[in-house]
C-alpha cells in the first residue's frame, strides 16, 4: 500500500490544525481570580472616563460613540 | 473529510468535556481530601459520612460568595443549635490562599474552610460558576446544586435542610 504525499501532507495539517483548536480551553470558573481585579475592568475609573469624553467632544465639537451623554442644545 | 470533522470536534468539546461529566443533583458526592485553608490539617468530605452537608465552593474575589459566608455561618450555628447535624465545608479556590485567609481574619466563619488552589475539586464537581454548592444528604448524594448566591436563597436552602433532617413543612 502506498500512501500518496497528498495525504501525507492532508493528514499532517489536519494534525496540525486540530492541536492548535485544542488550545481553545474555556477560562473555568476558579481561574477568573487575575480577571475580577478592578484594574482588569474595561472602564476601570468611570469619572476620569467621563471628564476625557467631556474633554473630547467640547474640542472636537462631536459626541457619540461612547458613554458621556450629553444634549442637542449645543449650550454645553 | 469525515475524518478531520471529527478530530475537530474532538478537539472543541475536549475542552468541555470535564465541565460536561461534573456531579449534579441525584448523583454520588465526588470525594475530596483537602488541606484547610487556615491549620496545617486535612479534612475529607467522608469524615462527614452521616451528616448533612453544605459543599460550597468560593472565592474572595467574587462578591456573592463573600455574601454568603455570614448567612450560612449563622444558618449552621442556628440548625446545630436547633439538634441537626448539619456542616459547612467551604472549599477555598484562591490561587493565592492568602487572599481567602485575609478575608476570614476579617469576617471569621465557625465552618471548616479547605482550600484547593489548583481547582481539583471544582474541576471534579463541574463548577461552572462562583459560588456553587452542593446539598448533600446523610447518604452522601447530592440533592441539590446552587450556583450564584442572593440573601432570599437562604430561606430555600433552610428548607431543604429542614427537609433532609425531616423537619421539613
Amino acid at each position: 500500500m502506498t500512501i500518496s504525499i497528498k495525504t501525507i501532507v492532508y493528514i499532517a495539517l489536519s494534525a496540525g490544525f486540530a492541536m492548535l483548536v485544542s488550545g481553545c480551553q474555556p477560562v473555568q470558573a476558579w481561574e477568573r481570580g487575575v480577571l475580577a481585579k478592578p484594574e482588569m475592568a474595561i472602564d476601570p475609573d468611570p469619572l476620569e472616563t467621563t471628564l476625557n469624553n467631556h474633554i473630547y467632544f467640547s474640542k472636537e465639537a462631536s459626541n457619540g460613540g461612547h458613554s458621556a451623554t450629553g444634549g442637542g442644545c449645543g449650550c454645553n | 473529510m469525515k475524518t478531520f470533522q471529527v478530530m475537530i470536534m474532538s478537539a472543541f468539546l475536549g475542552g468541555w468535556l470535564p465541565l460536561a461529566l461534573g456531579a449534579d443533583a441525584g448523583d454520588q458526592a465526588p470525594g475530596f481530601d483537602l488541606p484547610l485553608l487556615q491549620h496545617d490539617e486535612q479534612a475529607a468530605l467522608s469524615d462527614y459520612t452521616g451528616k448533612i452537608l453544605y459543599v460550597d465552593f468560593w472565592a474572595s474575589w467574587c462578591p456573592p460568595c463573600l455574601v454568603s459566608m455570614p448567612i450560612m455561618n449563622d444558618l449552621r450555628n442556628k440548625l446545630q443549635q436547633q439538634g441537626i447535624d448539619f456542616e459547612v465545608l467551604a472549599v477555598n479556590v484562591d490561587s493565592d490562599p492568602e487572599d481567602g485567609i485575609d478575608f476570614l481574619l476579617d469576617a471569621p466563619v465557625d465552618f471548616v474552610v479547605l482550600s484547593d488552589p489548583a481547582g481539583g475539586t471544582p474541576a471534579l464537581y463541574g463548577v461552572k460558576g462562583m459560588p456553587t454548592s452542593y446539598l448533600v444528604d446523610q447518604q452522601g448524594n447530592i440533592v441539590m446544586k446552587h450556583e450564584g448566591f442572593k440573601r432570599r436563597d437562604v430561606d430555600m436552602i433552610e428548607a431543604r435542610i429542614l427537609a433532609l433532617a425531616g423537619q421539613g413543612n
